[in-house]
């Protein structure tokens, strides 16, 4: 457990000293809103219910480049490698990662549900949303860290992740969506997205710890 | 064990001519041997290379699946060969599927394409394992690290399919649902006949692809070995 805070407190540091990264990843996402916000204003006058949409493809994009621009630094002094060797399992440097990088992304998705707010001048931080905000963010944060973190190299890691990534993750982009739109009550639906929302995020999490020692296992 | 080795070992022998005459019968029965369908006509028969393509594919990334298990279990790099030849002609029938699908969606539907389930979920099936090829082709063949890497991305992609589906069935479906693969074939005796063959033909085709492969896969790999002997053995 001290190990798994140990990695936390490490990555959190590196991504404060390195703030270029998640700053780009935040002003990424800030500018995808206001292209959105505005391309759609001159389509349509009623942009409310494109608004699930919008929020979901930000979250996803930026949450695709955070991971790629996350590990870049890592993999390329070596830390990455360091951490595997020392006498820790991979596990736990998996659990520390995956908690660093859901701070870090939920601190961005807040930010943008309040730039939201504003501009699309519905009420977004509502109990239920923050919810299914961060089910769909436990979702998808752990299997981008799964890719992100392992790939072959610096160079083919930026362009392949959002190829891999995306695919895998649009059930959750769906069920997301759907359920967005359900509590702002855009688009209704029997179905329980919520419910499918929360068992991809456990599913996800769970196959991505299986998986990680084995990928990385030398 | 031996008589299964020996039968491996007549591959290219038995595959080619079983396949030929599958295929060969194939075209006769879909072409002039099976009735016309009275609602959708001619164009139904496109069903007969449709729905086994969509079963190879289900084939082939199911043995995808399998050989990444493997990779990642017992280090063996010829399960590495295997995943890549099966995923390489998975994506290929993926892509007939799809493309016999649109044109058999046109004159049926209106439109070659619709954000159905089974649509949705078979081009997002396409998109996983088309990425899996591309990040396998931008590292060495034989690296291993990348193989393991590529291993854990295929068994994702397979374990997401239930997600894919569930998701894109409670989203919607136009795509009509199987009258086949139950109880009481829905389908008369001479059509069912005819794509009992059809799939046939094609699963001993999508064999004999995965088959040759996975020997062109392996021969790659065999030969970086080999390159990398020689420059060892030129610095010493």
């Amino acid at each position: 457990m001290n190990a798994t805070f140990a990695v936390v407190a490490k990555d959190l540091r590196l991504a404060w000293r390195d703030r270029a990264g998640w700053l780009t990843a935040g002003a990424f996402a800030t500018i995808s809103i206001l292209i959105y916000s505005f391309a759609f204003d001159l389509a349509t006058n009623d942009v409310r219910p494109l608004l699930p949409g919008v929020l979901w493809t930000t979250f996803l994009f930026a949450g695709v480049f955070a991971a790629g621009a996350g590990f870049q630094r890592e993999a390329e002094e070596g830390t990455f490698d360091a951490m595997l060797l020392s006498p820790v399992s991979p596990t736990v440097i998996f659990l520390g990662k995956l908690i660093s990088s859901l701070i870090a992304l939920i601190a961005i998705e807040f930010a943008l549900l309040i730039a939201a707010t504003i501009l699309f001048d519905e009420p977004l931080l509502t109990p239920e949303l923050v919810a299914i905000v961060m089910l769909g963010t436990a979702g998808y944060a752990s299997l981008t860290t799964l890719l992100g973190t392992l790939g072959s190299g610096p160079r083919t890691r930026a362009v392949l992740l959002p190829v891999m990534a995306l695919p895998l993750l649009v059930p959750m982009l769906i069920a997301a969506v759907r359920a967005t739109g359900g509590s702002l009550g855009i688009f209704g639906g029997d179905a329980p997205w919520t419910l499918l929302l929360a068992v991809f995020a456990l599913w996800s999490t769970l196959t991505a710890i299986i998986l990680f020692p084995l990928a990385v296992e030398r | 064990m031996r008589t299964a080795n020996r039968v491996y070992g007549l591959r290219w022998v038995l595959l080619p001519p079983l396949t030929g005459m599958g295929i060969l019968a194939m075209l006769v029965g879909a072409v002039v041997a099976a009735p016309t369908e009275l609602v959708e006509g001619d164009v139904q028969r496109l069903m007969y290379i449709h729905v086994p393509s969509a079963q190879a594919m289900y084939l082939a990334f199911g043995i995808v699946f399998v050989a990444s298990i493997m990779v990642l279990w017992k280090r063996d790099m010829r399960w590495d060969a295997v995943a890549r030849g099966a995923a390489s002609v998975g994506v290929l029938f993926t892509a007939f599927a799809l493309v016999t699908g649109s044109l058999w969606g046109k004159p049926i539907w209106g439109v070659y394409w619709q954000w159905d389930a089974r649509l949705t979920s078979t081009l997002v099936l396409f998109l996983v394992y088309a990425a899996y090829l591309l990040a396998r082709a931008v590292s060495d063949p034989g690296d291993e690290q990348a193989a393991r890497y590529s291993a854990v991305y295929a068994i994702v992609g397979f374990l997401d399919v239930p997600f894919i589906v569930m998701s894109v069935r409670w989203w919607r479906t136009l795509h009509p649902q199987p009258i086949v693969s139950r109880l009481d074939p829905q389908l008369p005796g001479s059509m069912l006949a005819v794509l009992g063959i059809s799939t046939l033909a094609i699963f001993l085709l999508a064999l004999w692809l995965i088959l040759l492969r996975t020997d062109t896969e392996r021969l790659g790999q065999r030969l970086l070995g080999l390159r990398a002997a020689v420059d060892r053995r030129e610095e010493a």
